[in-house]
């Protein structure tokens, strides 16, 4: 076995133990997503929601709430502990760079929170609730929303020495992040400065611009720059800040 | 040629110096210790020694090769157990000792280094559920599984209680003659004497002494002390009296008398001329715990 695939074989398992983790990231939206879908009432186009319906405004909420979990709270979670433990330093003593663990980590992060909305998209198609209707744009949309929370993930990661005040920062922004995407109070009943703010968010823009895919529409300029702008200076930072030791 | 070779290597952190030119070299297969009052620079010896930090000035060679290149070749070659490293608590010790196996181009059989670590029946049990003595003897299963050619192993014992302590001593001294180089980092004299074959006493990032364990106790011209309870009171300027006597004293009913090497032999037999037997008779030789007070604390007021 290589020993990349040893490392994220093992950050998998470490990761399935995590009960907390699985709960939240995996099972919670799918299980919201499953509700949501097996609700016919939910597909009517509503006049308060600008007339979209309430599936198709709450589908991207869930979607960010998967990867917002595992990128913005288990991941500098992970790695500060790490940190904190000596994990990382011990990494480097062997032939295997600390720079694999992250990979592995990054790999993870993506792929469960890729899996969970592929569930959260497939399985309430099934209960009669409508596909994304440009699955391209929809799918753009979502790595570009995953590499501005993947990246904010990294900048907590690497500016925070102690694992549990990370985890708390994870916490406050998680919940920030969500009330922007709109888990709340949904884009389109916010006030206008609201609304105004939150395209200027990672998570608002991300919310907007799968929710526009999902409409089968081009995501607007702004919210693609919005999230190429998160993910290029959070990258920058983070490769900037990050520390092993 | 040495397995270890390190030269006049200086390291200083924002304008303190740490080491001071620390020189010193080590034979492949030997058990070498490296012994220091704490923040005397041991650990960021052997951290420049296993590359993990890199040195102002001086030249390490370990195994042929410069640990400041931090190359692959010298990651196979060097195994470090670091001091306070942990793993993850739901980790299990066939998992981390798999997931390590998987970084070297031939590692050891961890199962065998399971049975003569005696953890064979922890295999299965999560890092977090592991003993003090359990999870040091993983770390040192850790630095060997590469099938290194020198493994440093950085303050092992600090913290474990003595009988896990005896229980990685016991490993180590099962590791001599298995031609690994260890480079072992205490503060433990008992720990050095019972290992090592030789050490070096740093101190103020220098080194102050090398030598055996012998040769160092040896080394400090401390007195030899015999105690013990005389089968009637004896005055003690009767013992001063004695050429091999330097000090005489009363301690309730038992005596305490310093010398030279022979001090044993000459008190013994001055007391049977008087008819007075010697009882619970305990004599003292120097040991290496002297030596290191002895070299430790003359290095502090040379620095006064």
């Amino acid at each position: 076995m290589s020993a990349a695939t040893a490392m994220i074989r093992s950050e998998a398992r470490l990761l399935a133990r995590n009960p907390g983790v699985v709960l939240w990231a995996a099972i919670l939206p799918v299980a919201a997503a499953v509700v949501l879908g097996a609700l016919p009432a939910t597909r009517n186009p509503t006049a308060d929601l600008g007339g979209s319906s309430f599936f198709s405004v709450y589908q991207p909420v869930l979607v960010l709430f998967a990867i917002a979990i595992l990128a913005i709270q288990a991941l500098p979670d992970v790695l500060t502990r790490y940190r904190e433990m000596g994990v990382l330093k011990r990494l480097r003593t062997t032939p295997a760079s600390p720079a694999l663990l992250l990979v592995a980590q990054l790999v993870l992060v993506l792929g469960v929170s890729v899996l969970s909305t592929v569930v959260i998209v497939v399985v309430p198609a099934f209960l009669g609730a409508p596909l994304p209707r440009s699955p391209l744009l929809f799918l753009l949309a979502y790595l570009l929303s995953a590499w501005a929370f993947l990246g904010i993930g990294m900048v907590i990661a690497s500016l925070f020495r102690n694992a549990k005040v990370a985890a708390g920062f994870g916490t406050v922004l998680f919940f920030v992040l969500q009330f922007f995407a709109g888990l709340w109070i949904q884009r389109p009943l916010m006030p206008g400065w609201m609304r105004g703010i939150s395209d200027w968010t990672a998570s608002g823009a991300a919310s907007q611009a799968l929710a526009d895919a999902a409409a089968g529409h081009w995501p607007r300029l702004l919210h693609i720059g919005v999230l190429l702008g998160w993910g290029v200076v959070t990258s920058l930072l983070a490769v900037r800040l990050f520390r092993w030791e | 040629m040495a397995m270890i070779d390190v030269q006049d290597v200086r390291k200083a952190y924002g304008g303190r110096t740490v080491l001071d030119g620390v020189s010193f070299t080590v034979e492949p297969g030997e058990i070498f210790g490296i012994l220091g009052p704490n923040g005397a620079g041991k650990t960021t010896t052997v951290e420049c020694i296993g590359g993990l930090r890199r040195r102002d000035g001086g030249r390490i060679c370990v195994a042929g090769m410069d640990p400041a290149d931090e190359g692959t070749a010298f990651r196979e070659a060097v195994g470090i157990q670091l001091q306070e490293s942990r793993l993850p608590d739901k980790q299990t010790v066939r998992e981390a000792l798999e997931l390590y196996s998987a970084f070297y181009a031939r590692p050891r059989d961890w199962r065998e280094l399971v049975a003569r670590l005696d953890l064979a029946g922890q295999q299965d049990a999560a890092y977090a559920t592991l003993s003090g003595g359990q999870k040091q003897r993983l770390s040192v299963a850790l630095a060997l599984i590469g099938n290194p050619r020198v493994a440093i192993l950085d303050e092992l014992t600090t913290g474990l209680d003595p009988a896990a302590r005896r229980e990685v001593w016991g490993l180590l001294e099962d590791l001599r003659g298995t031609g690994v180089t260890l480079l072992l980092v205490s503060h433990f004299m008992e720990e050095a004497e019972r290992l090592c074959d030789r050490v070096a006493v740093i101190d103020a990032g220098r080194v102050v002494a090398l030598d055996t364990p012998e040769g160092l106790a040896a080394s400090v011209q401390t007195d030899q002390r015999m105690t013990f309870e005389p089968s009637r009171p004896v005055d003690p300027d009767l013992l001063r009296l004695l050429p091999e006597v330097h000090t005489a004293t009363e301690q309730g009913s038992r005596l305490v008398v310093t010398g030279t090497d022979d001090v044993t032999a000459a008190v013994v037999i001055a007391l049977h001329g008087h008819g007075i037997a010697v009882h619970r008779l305990r004599v003292d030789q120097p040991r290496l715990d002297d030596a290191f007070v002895a070299l430790t604390h003359e290095d502090e007021e040379a620095h006064r």
